[in-house]
């Protein structure tokens, strides 16, 4: 009873170790398939959540700092919802980033590796070694960018991985092993303490997702039904703004109680 | 008649005993409730208890520090750990060295019953756990 999200520097390697994984432990798969499923649960454009999950906010793409902090919540909220199922293999949905904390939860980082990983995407995508290795290098700086901007967490520090398997010196065939092998540690069954945690996890995004349709600056933390949500408002708006948000957590499935904290927003009190 | 499930209770804040002996003794446990980590172990050493729960920071000794102990001495033994301070690096070294259940305080006397008959059925003692209502959080 346990989670193994994969992550890896070539998402194309992360889909097939996970693949593999999870077919190995007879688990089910939680892939980046399932945006479709959230783009259409909360009515989003679905090439614009693609985008999201890609690209940081900019006027450019017509993609604002609101809209994409809505867009990864809706993400969030539907990954929670899954992930409390267990026994699950999770990967391309970021989820590493943001599930933390839960002792049932096993990431994994999977480096393609310099040279076979290289030469397999190459054969792949009919491109040259060199091509191979300067969009890679691009593609790994956008997501450590990504990351860092989504999330502030720098998803190519491999301190924040349970498992870091490099592909350099192990096989895939051996990497899958070593992962269904690290999965069955005691440390990472579940227990009372952990379901506990990523429930909460999961009330605070489906409260977060919520909020955010309407609103930005917003911070939720759940625990047993009860929420507590910080956020900014002048003098002004902060008494409406403190029943909206009573009023549109209170109608959360899972939500007994709601506080809410609010910051003086100054640059709206001076504007 | 159905076996009492023999329960050793270990916090040494005196409220958490005075609160989880009744709500266990109502589902057939004999509890024995303990505040020293010393004396609770002494009595271990005696005696072979079905479950035993203990807090984790204490004077002295810590719950680790128990759950080693009973697992050398009694390895039949399940041990369930509650916490004020509870971690996702301890909740995983506990479960490592091979506690049954882990839960954060506070929490409902319902939710340590629950682990308390998952316990129990894995030691193959199951208890009836229908007639239990929801309680306050400890």
């Amino acid at each position: 009873m346990s989670i193994i999200i994969i992550s890896s520097d070539a998402m194309e390697i992360e889909e097939t170790i996970a693949e593999k994984v999870a077919e190995a432990m007879g688990y089910s798969r939680l892939g980046h398939q399932i945006l479709a499923d959230v783009a259409a649960k909360y009515q989003i454009d679905p090439v614009k959540l693609n985008e999201a999950m890609e690209t940081t906010p900019s006027l450019f793409k017509n993609l604002s700092a609101r809209q994409w902090r809505h867009y990864l919540a809706c993400v969030e909220a539907e990954v929670y919802d899954y992930l409390l199922a267990d026994n699950i293999v999770c990967w391309g949905l970021a989820a590493h980033l943001y599930v933390t904390g839960i002792s049932h939860v096993m990431k994994v980082r999977v480096l393609s590796g310099n040279s076979r990983g290289t030469m397999e995407i190459a054969e792949q995508k009919g491109i040259s070694l060199q091509v191979v290795e300067k969009l890679r290098a691009g593609e790994l700086q956008q997501r450590k960018k990504w990351s860092l901007a989504a999330y502030n967490y720098d998803e190519t520090d491999l301190s924040r991985y349970d498992l870091v398997i490099n592909l350099d010196q192990i096989d895939p065939e051996e990497a899958v092993k070593t992962i269904t092998g690290a999965i069955e540690y005691r440390k990472f069954q579940v227990m009372t303490y952990s379901m506990k945690c990523l429930s909460n996890l999961a009330l605070s995004a489906r409260v977060n997702v919520t909020l955010l349709k309407s609103m930005a600056d917003i911070n939720v933390q759940a625990r047993d039904g009860s929420v507590v949500v910080s956020t900014k408002a002048s003098a002004r708006q902060k008494r409406k703004k403190i029943a909206t948000i009573k009023e549109l957590a209170g109608n959360v499935d899972g939500v007994s109680y709601v506080e809410v904290h609010v910051k003086k927003n100054i640059l709206e009190e001076t504007a | 008649m159905t076996k009492l499930l023999e329960v050793l209770l270990l916090d040494d804040e005196p409220i958490v005993g005075r609160r989880l002996k009744p709500a266990l003794d109502k589902i057939g446990c004999r509890v024995e409730v303990f505040e020293n980590p010393k004396e609770a172990v002494a009595r271990i050493d005696k005696k072979e208890f079905d479950i035993v729960v203990t807090d984790i920071r204490m004077e002295e000794m810590d719950g680790i520090q128990v759950l080693e102990h009973v697992q050398k001495k009694w390895p039949r033994t399940k041990v369930i750990i509650i916490t004020g301070y509870a971690k996702m690096d301890l909740a995983r070294e506990a479960m490592g060295k091979g506690v049954f259940d882990f839960i954060a305080k506070p929490f409902r006397p319902d939710d340590l019953r629950r682990i308390i008959a998952n316990a129990a059925e894995a030691l193959g003692s199951p208890i009836d756990f229908s007639s239990i209502n929801n309680e306050p959080a400890e």
